[in-house]
Order: structure tokens, then C-alpha cells, then sequence
């Protein structure tokens, strides 16, 4: 897993998103359609693509890609 | 005695160990009933059984998604005068999320443990006749939320599944019903908590009218429905939601 990748993943989610706009600082709750909905989506994509489980209290802690990415890689470990 | 007692009454509770399962355990017991305790971790239905006020009940610990630990507890199992099935998770997925392996994952906890239990335990008939069985469901199985296509699939089918068994059992005075509860402040509620933030369960909250619900709440009406004073009421639903979907 490297953050490409995972950055690829995460933009498909996003219905609205185009390509190539999400950046490893990118804030995911300055996006347009960012909503709660998002957080359930976000949730069951890290799970059902990297068996890990991350939670809607972790989410409430990080702010940006970056911060997501390292979170699914240290529970990789 | 009361009309209202649980006296002299053997009743079964899986998810016995926290929550609502705990909480009607405490109270059948001061009321009298003799209780076998299930669910899958025995150190902490240990714990349950000995805050009771008496100990003259017995703990059998059982995964129900394992055939083999289902049929040991039914083996086990003395005869019924009830049943509380209170063992459940919560998992939210959104519908692009769902596959094979969620459904299995839901339904095998939530739905087929209780359905098979139950099924054996009539089968080898160890639910007397004027037995009442009480399933803890949701009102999400008939307001969905988002995410929760599994969770409140897993509800409705119960609800489904509790009607059958009042049909079915009438002869024998058998009563099956089902406690649709809102949210309601236990260990699940926790991990609900977890899942979508606080924030957002917080906001939640100001739609109760009464406010979220307490395990001692739902434990009341359980007494209620296993008591002989609900003889006339089976194949139902009992809404417990502070309100919540008064305006509805």
C-alpha cells in the first residue's frame, strides 16, 4: 500500500470529485460534499479494502489524507 | 402473588453479560425468576451472576454462530418459562459496502443465532406451554438509517420471526414479542457512539422528546412482557423510544 493508491481509492468514493484533486494535505471535511454520510463511507472502504477498523471517533481526531493514511498503516502493522 | 411476579419462573437471557441482557438479569432476579445466563464471555457473566441477590442460577457460555456451542446451551438448557434474546451487534455499512461477508457477519449474530436457538429449543421441548419469549429489536427495522440497511434488515426479519412463533404457539399459550427500542445508553450505544462521533450522537439526542433510553427502561417492560399480566399480548411490538417517532 502506498498513498497513491490509496488516495485513488478514497476519490472514487467521492461521487463529485474529480481526479487528481485530493492531496495528501487535503483537509477530507473542506470538501464540497463532505458529509456525515462520508464519514460511514470512509469507515467501510478501509475496512472492506484493507481489513481495518477505524472509527468514527479516530475520523473526529485527523484532519487531512496524510493523517488517514497513516492511521490504516500503523493497524496494518 | 402478584400478577406482575416472575416467580417460580426459569427464563433465558443471551447477551446476558452487559447491556439490557444484564440489567433484566438483575431484575427477573429480585423478582423471583431462576435465570440461565448466556452469552459468550463467562467471566462476565460470572460477574452478573454474582451480583444477583441470590445465586441459585447458572451460567451456560455459548458463541450461537457455532453449531456445535448452540446445541451444547440447548443440551444444557432446563425447561423455559421464557426467553429474553438480547445478544446483538451494530455495524454501520453503507449500501455500496455490502457483500456476502457483511450480511453473513450481521445476519449469523443477529438473526440466525436467535431464530436457531429458539427452533431447538421448541424442537426438543424445553419451552413449556405459557412460556413468553421477548426479542430486543429496533425501531430502525421500520425507520432505517443511513448505513444501517444490515443492522435494521436483521430487526425486521426478527420481528417477522416473533409473529410466526405467536401463531404458531397459540395453542400452547406460547407468547412471542419484540421491544423496539430506540437508542438506548448501553455498551453498543458506546461503540454506535464510536462509530459516527459524538457530535452527530449528540444531535441525535435532541430529537428524543424523553431523551435515550437507560437499560433499566427496557428491563421494566421485559418484566412486564415475561409476567403473566401480558397473557393477552402476543405476536406485537412494543415501541421504547422517548418519543422519538411520536411526530412520525
Amino acid at each position: 500500500m502506498d498513498i497513491n493508491t490509496f488516495i485513488e481509492k478514497l476519490e472514487v468514493e467521492f461521487e463529485e470529485l474529480e481526479q487528481g484533486t485530493l492531496k495528501p494535505d487535503t483537509n477530507f471535511r473542506n470538501i464540497d460534499e463532505w458529509s456525515s454520510m462520508y464519514a460511514l463511507i470512509i469507515i467501510a472502504l478501509i475496512d472492506t479494502e484493507y481489513e481495518v477498523v477505524v472509527t468514527g471517533e479516530d475520523l473526529s481526531k485527523i484532519e487531512t489524507v496524510q493523517e488517514l493514511y497513516d492511521l490504516v498503516k500503523l493497524r496494518l502493522n | 402473588m402478584s400478577v406482575f411476579s416472575v416467580e417460580n419462573k426459569t427464563i433465558l437471557i443471551t447477551g446476558a453479560s452487559s447491556g439490557i441482557g444484564a440489567e433484566t438479569a438483575r431484575l427477573l432476579a429480585e423478582n423471583g425468576a431462576t435465570l440461565v445466563l448466556s452469552g459468550r464471555n463467562k467471566e462476565k457473566l460470572n460477574e452478573v451472576l454474582q451480583q444477583l441477590p441470590t445465586q441459585e442460577h447458572q451460567v451456560i457460555s455459548a458463541d450461537l454462530t457455532h453449531e456445535e456451542e448452540l446445541e451444547a446451551l440447548v443440551a444444557q438448557c432446563p425447561n423455559l418459562d421464557g426467553i429474553v434474546h438480547s445478544a446483538g451487534i451494530v455495524r454501520p455499512f453503507p449500501v455500496k459496502f455490502i457483500g456476502h461477508k457483511q450480511i453473513n457477519q450481521l445476519f449469523s449474530i443477529n438473526y440466525s443465532g436467535p431464530t436457531v436457538l429458539t427452533g431447538r429449543l421448541f424442537r426438543t421441548k424445553k419451552i413449556n406451554a405459557g412460556a413468553s419469549i421477548v426479542f430486543m429489536s429496533s425501531i430502525s427495522s421500520k425507520f432505517p438509517h443511513k448505513g444501517g440497511a444490515l443492522y435494521s434488515g436483521t430487526k425486521a426479519a426478527l420481528n417477522s420471526f416473533s409473529k410466526t412463533i405467536a401463531l404458531e404457539y397459540a395453542s400452547q399459550r406460547i407468547r412471542s414479542n419484540v421491544i423496539s427500542a430506540a437508542m438506548v445508553k448501553t455498551p453498543l450505544f458506546d461503540e454506535a457512539q464510536k462509530a459516527i462521533s459524538k457530535e452527530m450522537m449528540d444531535k441525535h439526542g435532541e430529537q428524543y422528546p424523553l431523551g435515550f433510553g437507560t437499560p433499566e427502561d427496557i428491563s421494566n417492560t421485559m418484566l412486564f412482557l415475561l409476567s403473566d399480566a401480558s397473557r393477552w399480548i402476543t405476536g406485537t411490538e412494543i415501541v421504547m423510544d422517548g418519543g422519538l417517532t411520536a411526530g412520525q
